[in-house]
């Protein structure tokens, strides 16, 4: 249980006024009942939250203890956001308890993040009170935290001077206490962050796998569940230790895999692996990153991380950002690499560059039952599923609009699909022969396509892949189609907004360099995944999880490589290239047992 | 029973015209000594009232299996000018080592779009049973033919028929058990080799044959054409042909276009207008004027150019402050903040919009009237 307490003391002339405070996060509740922490939006509302995941249906409350030092009458709040407002009650609505009083008030009705008074109660000093959760609709309720405090004045919304009341309220000071120094840090446990920290562990280094979920895999886990696609190149030995089955996505099958996937990772024992640990700044000295940052995303405790190299596999190029990594966003013109392809012309490439990119899916499915199946109305989906009726998702269920941003606007982009879901599942309701039919599962978490491409020493294309371009330093093979998405509102106004369709382009065998798997100007800085050095189009082949996780075992060996003979990741390319192909062909050959030898 | 299912059919014809809005006329009837006096039977473009096309040889052909060399033909206007290409088609369609053969006559657009087809009077196409294609399957296939990104498109026949046994065959994320479902509701049902057959001669390799054709013919008056059609294709044919210097002189129907055009035509238009659109009030106006009609994305393109907006449409714009998406509403706020811009009416807008409980963002417009 984290709380913090503080002593504010404001001196006004001879007056003195002693004003007693209490923050409380929710996400550190002791007994999160049936709602789910949400850490995917920190960088956007400040911090990870407690959420009402109970796909229309009421979850468990979420419950703690905190212990007040004095006592008083406390004003409180708590940090919440209606994440469908509009002439409807809010669809996340909830209570709260303290000790044993109920407040009426109902929490989840403001727009925007930001702080909704709830009332006052008389605590007791040294008092233990109980706090707990009610959720009342199950469908996505969120509490950021709760605030006591003895002065009226309530804390400030805005993001910028929240996050420094939240630094004053803590007294946090501005490094992590804990350092932990290892040869490698992974930052991201998606496919590419498992292989690259397999493949470091494997040659002897000293790995740290840092995640912000509970569970390793990232779109492949149970709990986005897209199944993984593409080859296994010269890594099939450590793939299938963490790849997935063909399963349709969205299956529940994903959980057999994702057993599978986190004992195997758990099983080396020079990877120390931070799971529900997100990273949340990097700071790199001369081009040179010295630390990531990461805070454990219930308890809110703080480690730092240093070591010689570093790989970013976040997904959305998190590290580079922070340290300056050189990054593209958006779409090239058609011009900028000569990606043309004439009969998907402005689909296709643009003939000016803009900020569009791959949506994110939110997979979701359900189930027949033997009796009939109520589900609640959903006026406040209904604006964006319309008319669209289904009762489960795929793939192409995705949503972008280039006013919005998949990084700064993930937590609007996820609410979109929600009420696309809830709306869409609920109309299939009308329909008598779904009467059986209820939700089984869906996802809270965004499936993210595409974000921040961080740029390497060569940027992959398209044109790379539809040449098959042999290059010298290929780490990675692949040959899956080159698939590039748009939505299909685009060419019809009357389809739903949030429905996508592939444009596929037939390649012959493609590589992707090793050189487009560092950091052009940040010298100790690997990237594997979505993130690597690539255009737009280029990112069509190589973004499934088989090809990300090529490229994550790619850059585990040129880890090693690199602390072999104290290098930087480039060096690996100009003075060491062939011993580097050389342990990367190992790979296809299974070891001869020790016990053979 | 024969005359009960002909009675069928032709209540069917008898609905589908109605449906289709236009008389029907049989292709002989239609096509005398090679000239088209009526829209094809199934058809997506629009038809010059009276208008008459006169077929005209192209050295174009498609080659269909064991029949040989089949002629592509171009229809011209009055003025001479082409219209659409037409290939008579016959192809033998075979499934299961049975193969009969299919009459259809294929109409493209000058860029090698599927445009329509006719059947043949006496050679109606036929399902897998031999029963003969109702009306409502001619309908169905004319759909399947004008969706250019059909999943026939990258699937060889027989993974349509059963569900592949190695579905990472094509290692697309877009492959799964939905796809069968979506090829079912795509052909016409018992006729999914003709489907097969037809879908492919009309996007084969004929399409870049006529568009190369088209385009040694092309001249300003075709593009002119083109430009004023209501066909996207052509319309973002000519955005492209037409020369920049010439953008000023057609901006009503450019204007037109953005208003009434599907939203990947709009954006083009607003990313590729010449500067002195943004440099002048006049040539900028009609597009801003539409500013509440378009889609989101067209909207975040106009907002991108708040620079170059006047006075006057700045002050409009705070009277569309409900159809803005929340980045949108930010970057409008932040435009008036850095540019100072303030009046009366501009004003009084905002704190109405900010005073609104039923205006989800309301609240970032208090915060920007409080700061």
């Amino acid at each position: 249980m984290r709380y913090l307490l503080s002593i504010l003391v404001l001196m006004c002339c001879t007056i003195t006024v002693a004003a007693q405070d209490l923050l409380v996060e929710a996400e550190s509740f002791d007994n999160p009942g049936g709602w789910v922490v949400d850490p995917q939006f920190v960088e956007q509302m400040g911090s990870p939250y407690l959420m009402a995941h109970g796909i229309g249906k009421k979850v468990k409350n979420a419950s703690t203890e905190v212990t007040f030092e004095k006592g008083g009458q406390y004003h409180i709040w708590v940090r919440t956001m209606n994440w469908a407002p509009g002439e409807w009650d809010a669809p996340g609505r909830f209570n709260l308890k303290v000790g044993d009083l109920a407040f009426d008030k109902t929490l989840g009705l403001r727009s925007g993040w930001g702080w909704e008074y709830v009332g006052k109660t008389k605590i007791g000093k040294k008092e233990s009170v109980a706090l707990e959760l009610i959720d009342l609709t199950g469908f996505n309720g969120r509490c950021d935290a709760i605030y006591f405090s003895t002065s009226q004045k309530e804390p400030p919304s805005s993001p910028k001077k929240l996050a420094e009341w939240r630094k004053t309220i803590t007294a946090e000071p501005n490094a992590p206490k804990e350092e932990n120094t290892y040869d490698l840090v992974v930052v991201g446990g998606g496919l590419a962050g498992c292989a690259a920290a397999i493949a470091g562990a494997e040659q002897g280094l000293k790995v740290a796998l840092i995640h912000d979920r509970p569970l390793l895999g990232g779109n492949a886990s149970s709990e986005i569940r897209v199944h993984t696609l593409g080859i296994y190149g010269h890594f099939e030995r450590i793939l299938k230790k963490i790849d997935t089955e063909h399963y349709p996505n969205g299956s529940a099958e994903a959980e057999l895999d994702q057993v599978k996937r986190d004992n195997n990772v758990k099983s080396y024992d020079n990877i120390d692996l931070f799971l529900n640990w997100r990273a949340y700044d990097a700071k790199a000295e001369d081009n040179t990153i010295k630390y990531v940052d990461a805070r454990q995303t219930a308890t809110g405790e703080r480690k730092r991380f240093t070591a010689p190299y570093f790989v970013d596999s976040t997904g959305d190029g998190w590290i580079g950002y922070w340290t300056g990594a050189e990054f593209s966003y958006g779409r090239e013109s058609v011009d900028t690499y000569g990606e043309a392809w004439e009969e998907h012309g402005e689909l296709w490439s643009p003939k000016e560059a803009d900020n569009a990119v791959m949506g994110s899916s939110v997979l979701w499915g359900s189930k027949k039952t033997e009796t009939p199946q109520q589900f609640p109305k959903v006026p406040w989906a209904k604006p964006v599923a319309k008319e669209h009726e289904a009762i489960n998702g795929e793939w192409y269920w995705e949503f972008t609009r280039n006013d919005l941003n998949q990084i700064d606007d993930a937590e609007e982009i996820r609410d979109h699909m929600l009420r696309a879901i809830f709306g869409s599942f609920s109309n299939a309701k009308q329909n008598p022969e779904n009467d059986n039919v209820a939700l089984e599962w869906v996802s809270y978490l965004v499936g993210k396509r595409e974000s921040r491409r961080l740029v390497g020493d060569h940027i992959f294309t398209f044109n790379d892949a539809k040449e098959g371009t042999r290059f010298p330093d290929a780490v990675v093979i692949e040959t899956r189609e080159v698939d590039v998405h748009y939505q299909t509102v685009l060419t019809d106004e009357k389809n739903p907004d949030f429905i996508s369709k592939a444009l596929f382009y037939k390649t012959p065998e493609y590589y992707i360099p090793y050189r487009s798997l560092y950091s052009k100007n940040i010298n100790n800085l690997f990237m594997a995944g979505r993130n690597f050095s690539c255009s737009h189009a280029g990112l069509g082949g190589p973004r499934v999880m088989r090809t990300t996780g090529q490229m994550g075992a790619a850059v585990g060996f040129a880890a090693a490589l690199c602390k072999k003979y104290d290098v930087n990741p480039r060096d690996i390319y100009k003075g060491y290239l062939d011993e580097y192909l050389d342990l990367i062909e190992e790979q296809k050959y299974p070891k001869i047992p020790e016990s053979k030898q | 029973m024969r005359i009960g299912l002909v009675g069928i059919v032709f209540f069917m014809l008898a609905v589908c015209r109605a449906q289709i809005g236009s008389s029907i006329h049989t292709l002989y009837e239609n096509n005398e000594n090679g000239v088209l006096k009526h829209p094809p039977e199934f058809y997506l473009l629009e038809w010059e009232k009276d208008g008459k096309l006169q077929e005209k040889e192209t050295p174009l052909s498609i080659v269909v299996d064991s029949m040989g060399r089949q002629e592509v033909r171009m229809l011209v206007n009055e003025a001479s000018n082409p219209v659409l290409y037409t290939s008579n088609i016959e192809t033998p369609v075979c499934a299961d080592g049975e193969c009969r053969l299919m009459h259809i006559r294929l109409y493209w657009t000058l860029l090698g779009e599927y445009a329509g087809f006719d059947r043949f009077p006496g050679l109606p196409l036929t399902k897998h049973d031999h029963d003969e294609f109702l009306q409502a399957d001619y309908l169905k296939l004319h759909h399947l033919l004008s969706d250019k990104l059909s999943i026939l498109e990258r699937r060889s026949i027989d993974e349509l028929v059963e569900k592949p046994k190695q579905p990472e065959v094509e290692g697309a994320d877009a492959l799964s058990g939905a796809t069968i479902k979506e090829v079912k509701e795509s052909v016409v049902g018992g006729a999914l080799y003709s489907c097969y057959v037809a879908w492919h001669l009309v996007h084969g390799a004929i399409k870049e044959d006529i568009k190369e054709h088209t385009m040694s013919l092309i001249n300003d008056a075709m593009v002119r054409e083109m430009l004023n059609s209501n066909s996207v294709d052509y319309q973002m044919f000519a955005l492209n042909q037409l020369e920049m210097e010439k953008y000023a002189e057609q901006v009503d129907r450019i204007s037109e276009i953005f208003e009434s055009s599907i939203p990947m035509v709009r954006t083009f238009i607003i990313k590729n207008l010449p500067d002195v659109f943004w440099s002048t009030e006049k040539l900028q106006r009609p597009f801003w004027n539409n500013f509440a009609k378009v889609d989101i994305n067209s909207r975040s393109l106009l907002l991108d150019h708040l620079q170059y907006a006047s006075k006057d449409t700045l002050e409009d714009l705070s009277s569309e402050l409900s159809v803005m998406t929340k980045n949108q509403l930010r970057a409008y706020l932040q435009h008036l903040e850095e540019h100072k811009m303030t009046s009366k009416s501009l004003r009084k807008n905002l704190e109405a919009f900010s005073k609104n409980d039923s205006e989800k963002y309301a609240y970032l417009v208090a915060q920007y009237l409080e700061e």
